[in-house]
């Protein structure tokens, strides 16, 4: 054996200082236990301590305790004062009441640090700490216990006591003797005793004496004996005065307030004071959180100030949300918050709209009682904050302060320095307590997947629809600490960046909100979910609104509210997919679906997910059905999940076991969710009490892992993109007017149509052979494909797109209508019996992802206008369009709105908390929400899908206007495909036309510039969206011959069908 | 005005009336044959989910039950007429004499939106319907099945309501019920394989060896899929076959030189029968405008996606090389289109032969159901064709005999089958 006395190799030394640590922390626990018994006698606690103590030390058979406190002196039996030892100071409430000495009754051996290690330094240390604690706590119980007991004595014998208690007060706390007495001074001034005014005089000249206000809590006591000792006597006239004015009931209530108030009034004094920092700030809640533990109480008018200066400190200073806030949000809650925040020293930050959001919804739900048992498994993600002023603190350390102006660069300028700047900021550096702060918290997420969300102080502000315009991000956060830890940084500093880019810029230019410093507030959240195979992903997540502005049938009600749920992430559910449709339930009538038969359920369910794969640390959307049958029965709940498809038949699995994950077909359906689990009534209960509290309807994001349902974002649902209620003008001209509603109105802005397919319903009802009928269907087919899209509305009787009686409703495909901005269905009366209207319902999903509104008119019933002389009174160009339908122009009328009224468009407004909605002709055009799409980046690869024509028209016309045409030899420029027609996609390319006329060497030189633009917009392009080409422009270059010949693709120019567009030159020749 | 509306009732008794001249039948038979035998109307209330009743309207009307028990779907339609009802009892009762199965013809429907009713509304609408009609309806004088808007889950409770009423199960109430609760094996083979059971038939009589033959297929939905499945089995090949694309929202034509492969092309295609361009590309398939299916040199032609798919605009594009149309769709054919198909001499299998295997697969559902034993698959797909060849031989000769257009000669084979059996009980 080894003899380890004599430690000699790496090994044994460390084996030596583990088993010396284990003995620390075996003593110090020990200590805890002791000390955590409250009944016990301070004596017997210290006879504890020094039997303890012993043993955690390097050499305990020579090791020998002493406490000495107040006039007491506790030791180890034959202990005896020795050179070989160390000593420090017991305090409670920075005062000193002992003192503990460790020592050894012979010498020992000294080690590198001296005769004690630096462990058992820091030991004696907190155990001296911990037994002052425990004085501290012990002296307070009494003081209570003694107070109770006065007070119960003097409810019951009316005697005065009210002299013990106030030498109580002034024996167990100086302090706070001379602030109560102070307190009862002003109280009885404001009660004008005239007596007490003479004292406050008397005060305000031992004031001067020590230059000092007495009530100044940070102040040390005051050095001068003879003034204390003045300042005391005053204070006992204080009470003298007082017991004559005043009853001793009164008097003790007052005093025992205000004695309460002191324990806490450091917070008030920092949170009241504009310049503490939150570093302040977090102290004194952290310090607040402590007190409040062992008893101290704020009064409630002080607790509920409080409240309000910490909701405007962390959150936000708008009054409505401080209104509400405040009711539901109390001090302590903000402890918790404040342990997750990450900021720089000098930081006053905040912490953004998306928090407050989610943190005040979080606090309604737990704070609802009659809800307990329903949210039990309501909970919201672990969330790390950086405060709101990270991002100037991050300009500011990498001298970046210049890229602030970026915001009043032309557009142009801007969409060109954007990529720069995304490239500036990932290769700069963090403030160092900002890595240290991010650093714990990825400690704390451990390899547990997060995600990145922008919480600026703009968005999600009353009154600005301000959503997605800045990025979110996932991370996969697998790898060592330090990968992790990096790639959060990278994305943090990506979401910076995306405060720079042209699309928020462009949208708060047109808000006025381009002046306010935008103010960045990060969520680093958790992501909801479990780990299946390789990949992690929740079992199901969505958005929910409380307002639900999608009818499907007349039974569904505005308040019956609105879920839009997908298997994995909610990536899916929040944007709309065009390709997958979301399930869609309306909470309060969960029965009435949107599709019924077998084959609209498997027809409209969710074919991709959106997941995160651990493996690549990658964002990925994979196909349902293969990660069904490599990991379905791994998912919890899948049986809740998914329904089989047999034979045109549904069934409903009951347990995993009925399902055979490698050959059932397996359609996503929620059918057990919605069924079998509380889920609905859940989401119901909480949109109803977040609407109700808040005042306001409400949507909210939800992802749910089996056993939770959490809660991951609240705001007002006007944020929402497209479904803010615009005012309908109440002064418009009955001629302008081409229809009006009032019944099932959806909120909702169609502005600019530049043309109506108008199928007069007499007409139609008057053919009479079914091949008459279904050419009316084809034909509104053809004018599909060849009318501006989304510029065009469809108008006509009956239930469009119905596989009934075909004179009932026109007949057509989803593909027939799917580039019109909206499908009005006119239910014409006939005799005393209106015919039901479909509510769109044959492609209702189709119509909510592409964002084409729904309207039903009914023309015959009171105060509704329909323009019939308009509509059937105007030119209709439908022969012009379709020579081969002319036959039908009776029946299906198209009327070019600005041809038959020079400069007028049809705008319709639709508001559908008022149940109105107007279609009305204008002159100038709506420069609304709809004009300005959202660059909605919510994950890595993909962009929102509208904006990438936009971007690319953008793009052409950008070119366009910077092309010297004399100078190339260039006589035109036209834009062609996807572009045009405003159907690109993020891989798509820009097709151009440049009509050319020039020298081979000016053929080259254009080649040249345009290959230049190409590769930059390639990786811009890359950028934006994350797929990478070659070259992003496709140049079909026409000469003079190929136009007379209309050869190759000069047919496109001044076509009459999907002509090419021309693009204004810089110049021509 | 409402006089002049199209109503399909009319059509439906205009063509009756043209057929019957051809039989020249007598007037009893033909104003026994263009109406209705008997009809229900009648009403159901129903108690909503909020507590409050509605009365919705039903109807069942039977055609005709000369030859058997009539046998016809169930619609839940929100503008559901009597009209249209009685239209489809008629077609209904042709449809199973041209297969000759001994069912008469039959239609229900009820006037509802299933999209504003929930899942309990329905349960009770079903069970509704049922009671309302206990007494005239059963397996052996009417028998229900799954129409528009209507599937098995609505079967299930209407012969669960008309079991408890009768008190004894009698699975052969009602069809269309799923495989283990009193449904046939077969079914979704059914449509496709008698389709090409048909093909096979008529190429026999042509003198035509399948083997060799080339087809072009419209549609790539549960039929086409089983139809191309057998044909290669016979020998044949599928040179093209055409599909509706979800994501672009337009058809498409896939063509491989060498014939189409199902075994590559199923990994490729979704659950509707969208198949993915990109990866057939990569397998070599050619992507071609939706209707070039129709105007490729092909001997046969299997429309089997939508109607009116084969119009006068585009008749003439069929090639000269085409001899045999056999309709798997509903009314592919418009009737200018038989036209030209007639002066191109192209033989036509009409759809309500062709496409006959899902009544006569529904027919085996009931007579198990009857004898309370059910078929392996073989069986019953081997009755199928014995049924189906039947049928096809018999019309062929009707044709042949009296100089008549395929679509005609069905016609005129089950009216006569049914005039005929009205005509022996001594009815007219």
């Amino acid at each position: 054996m080894k003899d380890l006395s004599k430690p000699d190799s790496k090994v044994d030394n460390l084996l030596n200082d583990l088993q010396e640590r284990a003995k620390e922390l075996n003593c110090l626990y020990k200590i805890e236990e002791l000390l955590n018994n409250a009944d016990a006698e301070l004596s017997e606690l210290f006879a504890g301590v020094i039997e303890i103590i012993p043993a955690g030390w390097q050499f305990p058979e020579v090791c020998q305790v002493k406490i000495e406190y107040k006039d007491q002196v506790y030791s180890s039996t034959g202990f005896r004062e020795t050179p070989w030892n160390q000593s420090t100071d017991i305090a409670a409430q920075e005062k000193v009441m002992g003192r503990i000495t460790v020592s050894y009754s012979e010498e020992v051996p000294e080690t590198g640090s001296g005769l004690f290690l630096n462990e058992e330094r820091k030991l004696i240390d907190t155990i001296a700490d911990r037994i002052g604690h425990t004085i501290l706590q012990k002296s307070l119980r009494e003081i209570f216990k003694e107070w109770k007991e006065i007070k119960e004595e003097l409810s019951e014998k009316k005697g005065s006591e009210l002299r013990a208690v106030i030498d109580m007060l002034e024996r167990s706390d100086r302090k706070l003797f001379l602030y109560v007495s102070q307190k009862m001074l002003y109280h009885l001034c404001w009660n004008s005793i005239k007596e007490a005014k003479k004292l406050l005089e008397k005060f305000g000249v031992s004031r001067k004496t020590t230059g000092r206000g007495v009530d100044d809590d940070d102040v040390n006591r005051p050095v001068q004996k003879q003034t204390i000792d003045r300042i005391i006597s005053l204070s006992h006239e204080v009470f003298r005065v007082a017991a004559k004015s005043l009853n001793e009931e009164q008097i003790l209530a007052n005093i025992q307030k205000w004695v309460q108030e002191d324990k806490s009034r450091f917070l008030v004094k920092v949170i009241d004071n504009s310049n503490s920092t939150l570093n302040d700030i977090i102290d004194a809640l952290t310090r607040y959180h402590y007190i409040e533990a062992e008893g101290a109480m704020l009064s409630d008018p002080i607790e509920k100030g409080l409240r309000v200066s910490l909701i405007r400190r962390f959150f936000a200073d708008q009054l409505e949300f401080i209104n509400i806030a405040k009711k539901f949000i109390e001090v302590r809650d903000f402890y918790d918050l404040s342990q997750r925040m990450v900021f720089t020293a000098e930081s006053q930050g905040q912490l953004g709209g998306k928090s407050a959001g989610l943190f005040l919804a979080a606090h309604i739900a737990a704070k609802s009682p009659e809800h307990r048992e329903l949210f039990k498994n309501l909970k919201v993600p672990r969330t790390w904050y950086l405060t709101s002023d990270g991002l100037i603190n991050f300009l500011h350390y990498n001298n970046l302060e210049e890229i602030n102006e970026q915001k009043y660069k032309s557009i142009d300028e801007i969409y060109l320095s954007y990529l720069n700047i995304v490239q500036i900021f990932k290769n700069s550096n963090f403030p160092p307590e900002v890595i240290k702060g991010l650093s714990t918290a990825i400690e704390d997420f451990g390899d547990h997947p997060i995600i990145v969300r922008s919480s600026s102080l703009l968005e999600d502000r009353f009154g600005a629809v301000f959503s997605g315009k800045y990025k979110s991000l996932f991370l996969a956060n697998q790898g060592s600490k330090e990968d992790r830890l990096n790639a959060l940084l990278d994305a943090v500093a990506e979401v910076y960046a995306s405060t720079f880019a042209p699309d928020p810029i462009e949208y708060r230019t047109v808000r006025g909100l381009i002046d306010f410093n935008e103010e960045m507030g990060i969520m680093i959240q958790e992501v909801v979910g479990t780990k299946v195979g390789r990949y992690f992903f929740p079992v199901f997540a969505g958005v929910a609104f409380s307002k639900n502005d999608f009818f499907w049938s007349s039974r569904v009600k505005k308040e019956d509210g609105l879920i839009r749920m997908v298997p994995g992430l909610g990536t899916r559910a929040v944007d709309r997919v065009t390709d997958d449709y979301p399930v869609l339930i309306a909470p309060g009538m969960p029965d009435l679906r949107v599709n019924v038969s077998p084959g609209e359920v498997l027809r409209y369910s969710a074919k991709r997910i959106d997941v995160i794969n651990l493996e690549d640390n990658s964002f990925e959307t994979v196909e349902i059905a293969e990660l069904l049958k490599e990991f379905g029965s791994e998912i919890p709940g899948i049986q809740h999940i998914v329904s089989t498809y047999i034979e045109g038949h549904i069934e409903n699995p009951t347990s995993k076991f009925n399902i055979n994950f490698n050959s059932d077909d397996l359609v996503v359906t929620f059918h057990g969710i919605i069924k079998r689990t509380p889920f609905v009534e859940q989401i119901d209960a909480l949109l109803k009490l977040l609407e109700d509290k808040m005042g306001t309807a409400v949507d909210i994001e939800f992802a749910h892992n089996g056993e939770s349902l959490y809660l991951l974002q609240c705001r007002p649902q006007s944020y929402s993109k497209d479904v803010s209620a615009p005012p309908i003008p109440k002064d418009l001209p009955e001629e302008k007017i081409i229809f009006s509603a009032r019944k099932f109105v959806t909120n909702g802005i169609v502005p600019n149509i530049t043309h109506i397919v108008f199928i007069d319903s007499n007409a139609y009802s008057r053919l009479r052979s079914l091949e008459d009928l279904k050419k009316v269907g084809r034909s509104v087919g053809k004018l599909n494909k060849i009318l501006p899209k989304r510029q065009f509305i469809l108008m006509g009787p009956g239930r469009w797109g119905s596989r009934g009686d075909i004179k009932l409703g026109v007949n057509v495909t989803y593909a027939d209508i799917n580039n019109t901005a909206m499908l009005i269905e006119i239910a014409c009366k006939k005799g005393n019996y209106t015919p039901e209207l479909s509510f769109g319902t044959h492609f209702f999903q189709d119509l909510v992802e592409a964002s084409i509104r729904y309207l039903p008119l009914y023309p015959d019933e009171e105060g509704v206008i329909f323009n019939s002389r308009f509509l059937l009174g105007t030119d209709n160009i439908l022969a012009d369009l379709l020579p081969e339908y002319s036959e039908l122009s009776d029946t299906v009328r198209v009327i070019d709105v600005n041809k038959s009224m020079e400069g007028f468009t049809l705008q319709i407004l639709m508001n559908g908390d008022l149940e109105e909605a107007v279609g009305f002709l204008s002159d100038s055009s709506l420069d609304m929400e709809i004009s300005i799409e959202p660059a909605e980046i919510e994950k890595r690869p993909k962009a929102q899908v509208n904006s990438y024509w936009r971007w690319r028209l953008h793009m052409a016309e950008l070119i366009a206007s910077r092309l010297d045409g004399r100078r190339f030899g260039v006589k035109g420029f036209y834009l062609l495909g996807s572009t045009k027609n405003a159907t690109a996609g993020a891989a798509s390319d820009i097709d151009i036309l440049v009509h050319f006329h020039g020298t081979e060497k000016q053929r080259k030189e254009l080649c040249l510039w345009l290959e230049g633009w190409s590769l930059s917009l390639a990786e811009m392009n890359y950028l934006r969206t994350g797929y990478s080409t070659d070259a992003l422009l496709d140049v079909h270059i026409i000469t003079d011959e190929d136009v007379a010949n209309k050869t190759s693709y000069a047919v496109k120019v001044g076509a009459v069908t999907d002509a090419a567009r021309p693009l204004p030159l810089k110049s021509a020749i | 005005m409402a006089a002049k509306d199209y109503n399909p009732y009319k059509t439906a008794q205009d063509q009756f009336d043209r057929v019957a001249g051809m039989l020249d039948l007598d007037q009893a038979t033909r104003d026994l044959l263009r109406n209705s035998l008997r009809e229900h109307h009648f009403s159901i209330p129903v108690q909503m989910d909020d507590g409050g009743k509605k009365v919705f309207r039903g109807f069942r009307v039977l055609h005709n039950d000369a030859r058997g028990p009539g046998k016809g779907g169930i619609r839940f339609h929100p503008q559901e007429t009597i009209d249209t009802v009685r239209a489809l009892a008629m077609w209904m009762t042709w449809k199973c004499a041209v297969v000759d199965i001994p069912l008469g013809g039959g239609k229900g429907g009820v006037i509802c939106d299933p999209h504003n009713l929930s899942l309990r509304e329905q349960e009770l609408l079903c069970r509704g319907w049922v009671r309302q009609l206990a007494r005239n309806v059963g397996p052996f004088s009417d028998v229900p099945a799954p129409d528009v808007m209507t599937n098995a889950q609505h079967m299930l409770w209407m012969l669960d309501e008309y079991e408890t009423i009768h008190g004894a199960r009698y699975p052969g109430f009602i069809t269309g019920k799923p495989v283990g609760m009193g449904g046939s094996l077969g079914r979704t083979e059914a449509t496709g394989y008698g389709l090409i059971f048909t093909v096979r038939e008529a190429l026999k009589e042509m003198g035509i060896k399948p083997e060799g033959t080339v087809a072009s297929v419209q549609g790539f939905g549960n039929v086409a899929q089983y139809a191309i499945e057998l044909f290669t089995r016979i020998g044949g090949e599928v040179l093209c076959v055409s599909c509706w694309d979800q994501e672009k929202q337009q058809a498409f034509t896939y063509k491989k030189q060498d014939g189409i492969d199902l075994g590559e092309l199923f990994p490729i295609t979704d659950s509707f029968g969208s198949i993915n361009q990109e990866k057939a590309r990569e397998l070599g398939y050619e992507a071609l405008p939706g209707g070039a299916w129709l105007e490729q040199e092909v001997d046969i032609l299997i429309p089997a996606a939508l109607e009116n798919e084969i119009n006068a605009e585009n008749v003439n594009k069929i090639s000269k090389r085409v001899k045999l149309i056999a309709e798997g769709a509903n009314g592919p054919t418009t009737i200018e289109a038989d036209e030209g198909i007639k002066e191109k001499g192209i033989f036509l299998i009409p759809d309500f032969l062709a496409n006959a295997g899902g009544v006569t697969c529904s027919y085996f559902e009931q007579v198990q159901s009857n004898m309370n034993y059910y078929w392996e698959k073989d069986e019953v797909l081997g009755k199928l064709d014995i049924k189906m060849t039947a049928a096809f031989m018999a019309t062929s000769e009707m044709a042949k005999k009296n100089k008549l257009y395929m679509r005609d000669a069905a016609y005129v084979i089950a009216i006569d089958r049914v005039a005929r059996a009205s005509q022996n009980r001594g009815w007219v």
